[in-house]
């Protein structure tokens, strides 16, 4: 009853491989990095004065810190305790950030988003993770999310390149079925690893991180014709010194396109066929790794093979499923609400 | 924008129902192989399964396509009202919170039971045919100018009913003229007369949206019986495995190869009515299979669809509706779906199809 007049925060969150947003009905958004990390020993704890670090803050301590990022390979593994945790941990502070009461004199609504993976192997478990948090809980799967942000419901093809996986999904009208879904594991981690190994191999002496590939990929990525050469910075015996990895970037880039390709067909030819143009015609490429400039055309190009159509890439597309997830909890009538208790 | 929101709230409601459905305990699906044979099984399943004796007796169940407690379900059925969610939820939830703390290596206990069921070891072959023809008598069902639905329902049925019949089934109705028939009692003339699929016959109208019209099939979603629920969760105290567990189970089975056998009728339904109907009719949608808890497939038995089966609120597909013509070409599609169907579950060879 007392319920009634409690003031309702709906949120909106996207647990994402690498980045975490939540949109929330106050107005307010954040994006947090999907690292959750606990010090290793008393002296870390000391240094760091925290229980548990979250974020870009756990990432820039991990060398302190027994660094946990959960989703990882798009699923929860079961049985681990401490990812758990981490995903436990990383939604309370999202609900933080936004201001959400997690005391109870208020009722906080959230929407969860997860990748098409998890919610398909792992429902039941995550859903077990995510108790006692918030009031009342949906777990959806993010590209479904990110589809009801744009109000793409119908006819179209949504490819989400997070950094574990890539998730299709074919909006028809329905809630996703299995046989609307495809997941592939090329994706940005993919990536990292593929121009990694290529550029370890053509600079065998060059001394650098899978961070910093990642930050060469996030500023130089392409696909295609190069508009320039690709120039970067790593010690050489002790020398910081310039590596041109032009060919490496397209080489590791370019992996992803043609098992997307392959799967994009395989899921518009399971359209019914007077609805197949349509959907070859909106196509949608969202998630971090849809930024990677040129690729949107060659999947464009990919779908030459069966009669052309069109790729959108979104430009923004931090917030596109935290922000579906927000509309999702608003248009859910109450009486639904009620019965999603966590 | 009439159709975005339907469309929107078509979608939250399968998000819902996929939510409530966890909450409720189904498990994602397992593949499990063992002893040569393979089989699904709700992962759920795998924690509950307890002890070998259990694993015998639903091997046997399995076999002989008997399922004890079977009785106990008809009997909760026709007491309670199977269409109340919420304590179902509530209680759901309370009977997860006592089963929590069991210490339970899953995948090992799982591993230590013989075959599991196999959906092909339980006599499922289609021999009878129940058709129901929606609405009659003072119920007249959807309106448009003279045209009812009741009146269309029934001469798409008898149209089927004879070429069913032609075809070698049997064929049961629940009604064959214009009366009068509560939904409850359209289920016990299917499980009185031991049908083997349920066919129930609509036609739609959207509110508000004269300019779409499409076609789709409902199969039994989960459904929240509260007596059930309230049934486990009372039986449920304390840590150990309780009768309430091992009925519970057996009845998610039972209710799952029901769900699934349901679920293949109405897509091979719903695939032969849009796919040979949009050739005739060429803007005719295709809305697809869903689930919902129509009372006529929560008392029903066996394998149960309600097929929408045009869109009277659509001129255009009014108009057609008046032809002879095209409702032979509906009653055609059933057919066609109900029979791809049976042969998909083997029955054919005694039937000549
Ligand atoms: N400009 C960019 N070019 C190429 N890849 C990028 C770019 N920005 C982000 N990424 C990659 O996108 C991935 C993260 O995408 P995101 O949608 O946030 O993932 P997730 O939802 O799995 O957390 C990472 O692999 C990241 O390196
Ligand atoms: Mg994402
Ligand atoms: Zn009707």
């Amino acid at each position: 009853m007392g319920k009634e007049v409690q003031q309702v925060l709906n949120v909106g969150i996207d647990l994402g491989t690498s980045r975490s947003a939540i949109s929330a009905s106050n107005g307010e958004k954040f994006v947090v990095e999907s690292f959750v990390g606990w010090p290793v020993d008393m002296v870390a704890k000391k240094v760091l004065k925290r229980a548990v670090l979250i974020g870009h803050e756990a990432l820039s301590n991990r060398s302190m810190l027994d660094l946990h990022r959960p989703l990882e390979r798009g699923l929860l593994k079961e049985g681990s305790e401490k990812d758990v945790e981490a995903v436990r941990e990383l939604l309370r502070h999202l609900l933080t950030l936004v201001g959400a009461k997690v005391d109870g004199t208020g009722t906080t609504r959230a929407v969860v988003g997860v990748p098409a993976a998890a919610l398909r192997t792992n429902k039941q478990y995550l859903r077990n993770a995510l108790k006692g948090i918030v009031d009342n809980l949906m777990i959806v799967s993010e590209p479904f999310a990110v589809a009801y942000g744009l109000e793409a419901l119908l006819h179209s093809l949504i490819i989400d390149i997070g950094a574990g996986t890539t998730d299709f999904v074919v909006m028809r009208g329905r809630y996703p079925t299995e046989e609307d879904q495809r997941t592939l594991t090329n994706a940005g981690d993919f990536v990292d690893e593929q121009l990694m190994k290529l550029v370890q191999t053509r600079y065998p002496d060059a001394v650098f991180t899978v961070y910093m590939v990642r930050e060469w990929k996030e500023k130089h990525s392409f696909v295609g014709n190069p508009k320039g050469p690709v120039i970067v910075q790593a010690p050489v015996r002790g020398v910081p010194t310039d590596l041109d990895i032009t060919i490496e970037m397209r080489a590791a880039c370019e992996a992803l396109v043609a098992p997307a390709v392959e799967t994009m067909i395989d899921l518009i030819s399971k359209v019914e066929p007077e609805f197949q143009e349509k959907v070859r015609n909106n196509v949608i490429l969202s998630g971090g790794g849809g930024l990677i400039p040129g690729l949107a055309e060659a999947l464009k190009k990919g779908l030459d093979q069966i009669g052309g159509g069109h790729v959108r890439a979104l430009e923004d597309p931090v917030f596109i499923g935290s922000d579906g997830g927000l509309l999702l909890a608003q248009d859910a009538p109450d009486s639904d609400w009620e019965k999603l208790t966590a | 924008m009439g159709k975005l929101n339907r469309v929107k709230r078509r979608l939250v409601s399968g998000a819902v129902s996929d939510n409530l459905e966890t909450m409720r305990g189904f498990g994602p699906w397992t593949l499990q192989r063992r002893r040569g044979s393979e089989a699904w099984i709700r992962r759920t399943y795998m924690v509950l399964l307890p002890v070998s004796l259990l694993a015998s007796t639903l091997l046997v169940s399995a076999v002989t396509g008997e399922f004890p407690f079977v009785d106990d379900r008809r009997a909760t059925m026709s007491v309670g009202s199977p269409m109340q969610p919420s304590p179902a939820v509530v209680s759901a939830v309370d009977a997860k919170k006592n089963a929590a703390p069991r210490p339970s290596p899953t995948e090992k206990v799982f591993t230590e039971l013989p075959v599991p069921i196999d959906v092909a070891a339980l006599d499922l072959s289609v021999r009878r045919v129940i058709l129901d023809a929606g609405h009659g008598g003072s119920d007249p069902g959807t309106v448009s100018g003279p045209l009812l639905e009741k009146d269309i329902t029934l001469d798409i049925n008898v149209r089927l009913e004879r070429m069913l019949k032609q075809a070698g089934f049997d064929v049961e109705v629940t009604r064959h003229d214009d009366r009068t028939l509560p939904l409850r009692q359209r289920a016990n003339i299917a499980n009185d007369s031991s049908g083997d699929i349920f066919v129930s016959v609509h036609v739609n109208s959207i509110r508000g949206s004269h300019a779409i019209r499409g076609i789709e099939t409902y199969y039994l979603g989960p459904t929240d019986d509260p007596i059930l629920n309230e049934l486990a969760a009372s039986e449920n105290r304390g840590s150990g495995y309780t009768l309430a567990d091992y009925r519970r189970l057996l009845e998610g089975i039972y209710a799952d190869v029901r769900q699934d056998e349901s679920r293949a009728l109405a897509e091979a339904i719903q695939k032969n009515l849009h796919g040979d109907l949009v050739a005739v009719n060429p803007s005719l949608e295709n809305w697809g299979v869903r689930k919902a808890p129509f009372v006529v497939l929560v008392a029903t038995e066996m394998p149960a669809i309600l097929a929408e089966v045009a869109c009277l609120s659509n001129q255009e597909e009014a108009r057609l509706l008046e032809t002879g013509k095209y409702r032979q070409q509906i009653a055609d599609a059933l057919f066609k779906g109900i029979v791809a169907y049976a042969r998909v579950r083997g029955g054919e060879a005694e039937k000549g199809i």
